[in-house]
């Protein structure tokens, strides 16, 4: 039965860290929402603060699935767009939780990885736990976060529900941790609509501890 | 279950031998036994037939117009010309569709639909192992499996057959070997209908190998492709360091996926004539998939299975090493970013870039490899001719900063 689960999760997901999305497809405790104010807020493991322009929701973790280090959020549901925190992810962790046997792995992040080889980490976290089956790299380019040398890596995908998506995730690894906010939403409309929300999102990202 | 075992035994010509009495072995179908049951342009008859027919046309709309399915008119006009030639009657009544899934499977609906995942293209050396996959699909078709299959499951009122078919529904639902194409409309209930019995199966090989000598490919490519499969199985659970436990649902069920192997052996060389010319035709299926081969390479090696991508790769390696193969093989090793890896894919990079193939890309992990070796000035090079090669790479933005800092 959780073969089915996670098959029926991970197919209609597409997107996100946690691979929970699907609302109502899977009844495994969804709906689970807090909502976001838009005044700063602390994201994650409690490490990085972010400020969002306006309210946003607040996904809650899945026990099986997530990490304490990834918190994700959404304004139109899952399935259309969301953001995901990675706050501080540890050198030889993964971005989601997963077991030594799987077949297929997201790998993991190792402090001295180089900022392609944390875009192409990414990209296999879409295709092994998103269903996704065609992903192209958009742009990989030099951009400063949390007052670091860090990257923003642009990317477009087709997932498995035939739609297609886009993203940007603005990353830099702080002390050996990688720090990294992810967006992604369907090409069509919700890419755009919600882009400048996460621009101020990650552009007022900082580090307390 | 030993009735359904009766059945495939009737299926199977009365040849008696092989089952044991506990029903736990099909014997093997004499290829010269398997003449198709239906003849050009056939159309269903009976009521149910008919009606499951439409239910079927409602699904190839459907796969039809997916965005899963590769627009390549060049590669779809090939995959019609295969399916023309190992069809037998029926061999202008099919329909192929190729859809981008990187996963070993091949479904043949019973309306002459036939869909093929590109994982499948990937891990076939020539065109005698593809098109020994096609036939067997094809025989399906010439033998009406589907509805025999329908029938026998409706006519069976055990509970085994009551679990049979959940379990096909759950196959389905779950996805096992089929990728996400289940989650096309109905289609998570009617895969149900593509798990043939063993019987059926057998039938397929049987009518596959034969199809396949009368065109003149060697009918032990189909042999090869199961030994191919078993043997990526086992190294794919080694990486995971676990037994090899993975349904192969294009083959269906069965005890011992060796002794299905060795059927098809023995049928193909009941099949093959003295003094007859069979070919493997590798040339000709390098010249229709060679394009596409990048991209069915990069979508599996992203899926870090280790074991399956490294046993494709050395697998296509046999008929000689290049460029992208070994680009590939670094890339299984970087993304398998286990301790040591790290070296063996510096060193897999170090040898792609060697080739006058190797893809843009080697060159510019080739780069980043030996910047992460501190040796800043070799990985200057490499970045460099990354970008001379590729000047519009998306990342060339970042590759140019790495060049100056």
């Amino acid at each position: 039965m959780t073969r089915i689960k996670l098959a029926i999760l991970t197919a209609a997901t597409a997107l996100s860290l946690s691979a929970c999305a699907g609302g109502a497809v899977s009844g495994l405790g969804f709906g689970n929402y807090a909502l976001v104010r838009a005044r700063e807020t602390s994201v994650g493991n409690g490490s990085l603060r972010v400020a969002p322009p306006r309210e946003w929701n607040r996904q809650h973790g899945q026990l099986f699935v997530d990490i304490r280090e990834v918190e994700d959020w959404t304004l139109n549901g899952p399935l259309l767009d969301g953001v995901s925190f990675v706050t501080g992810l540890k050198s030889g962790a993964t971005l989601v939780r997963q077991t030594r046997r799987d077949d297929r792995q997201v790998p993991k992040f190792r402090s001295n990885m180089t900022a392609p080889e944390v875009a192409s980490m990414l990209e296999s976290l879409f295709r092994v736990r998103g269903g996704t089956v065609d992903f192209k790299t958009l742009g990989l380019a030099p951009r400063s976060f949390l007052g670091q040398p860090g990257y923003q890596f642009d990317f477009e995908h087709l997932d498995s529900d035939e739609v297609w998506r886009r993203g940007r995730a603005v990353g830099a690894t702080v002390n050996g941790r990688l720090y990294l906010i992810l967006y992604d939403a369907a090409r069509a409309h919700y890419y755009n609509a919600a882009l400048p929300d996460f621009e101020a999102i990650a552009t007022s990202a900082r580090v307390v501890r | 279950m030993t009735l359904l075992d009766r059945r495939s035994l009737l299926i199977a010509g009365g040849a008696l031998a092989a089952a044991s009495a506990t029903g736990t072995a099909t014997a093997r179908v004499p290829p010269s036994s398997m003449v198709p049951l239906i003849g050009p342009g056939y159309r269903p008859v009976d009521a149910d037939e008919r009606g499951m027919w439409q239910q079927m046309e409602r699904v190839e709309e459907e796969i039809a117009g997916s965005n899963l399915v590769v627009q390549d008119a060049a590669l779809a006009g090939y995959l019609k010309g295969l399916i023309g030639k190992v069809g037998g009657p029926a061999a202008r009544d099919f329909r192929i569709y190729l859809v981008r899934i990187p996963d070993f499977n091949a479904l043949m609906f019973p309306t002459g639909m036939a869909v093929i995942f590109t994982g499948l293209l990937l891990r076939m050396r020539n065109e005698a192992q593809l098109a020994g996959v096609i036939a067997h699909e094809a025989a399906h078709f010439l033998r009406k499996h589907q509805i025999r299959q329908w029938r026998d499951m409706r006519t069976r009122t055990d509970i085994f057959a009551m679990l049979a078919m959940g379990a096909g529904i759950a196959g389905g639902a779950a996805g096992v070997n089929t990728g996400d194409i289940s989650q096309l409309g109905q289609l998570g209930t009617i895969l149900s209908l593509l798990r043939y019995n063993r019987g059926l199966e057998a039938e397929a090989d049987a009518m596959g190998v034969r199809l396949l000598a009368e065109q003149g490919y060697d009918p032990r490519a189909m042999a090869e492709t199961w030994a191919q499969l078993i043997a990526e199985e086992k190294l794919s659970a080694k990486y995971r360091r676990k037994r090899r436990h993975r349904d192969i649902s294009l083959f269906g069920t069965h005890p011992s996926p060796e002794s299905r192997m060795a059927d098809l052996r023995l049928s193909a060389a009941d099949v093959m004539r003295p003094g007859a010319t069979y070919d493997a035709r590798h040339a000709s299926y390098l010249a229709a998939i060679g394009k596409i081969r990048p991209t069915l390479l990069d979508d599996q090696v992203k899926l870090n299975d280790p074991g399956a991508s490294l046993y494709i790769v050395n697998n296509l390696a046999q008929d000689g090493w290049n460029g992208l193969l070994r680009y590939s093989e670094a890339e299984i090793y970087r993304l398998h970013n286990r301790a040591g890896f790290d070296e063996h894919a510096a060193r897999s990079y170090a040898v792609a870039v060697q080739y006058p193939d190797a893809p843009a890309d080697a060159w510019r992990w080739h780069g980043i490899m030996l910047s992460k070796a501190g040796r800043r000035e070799e990985s200057r090079a490499a970045l460099t001719r990354y970008l001379a090669l590729a000047p519009n790479a998306p990342d060339a933005a970042f590759v140019r900063q790495m060049l100056v800092s």
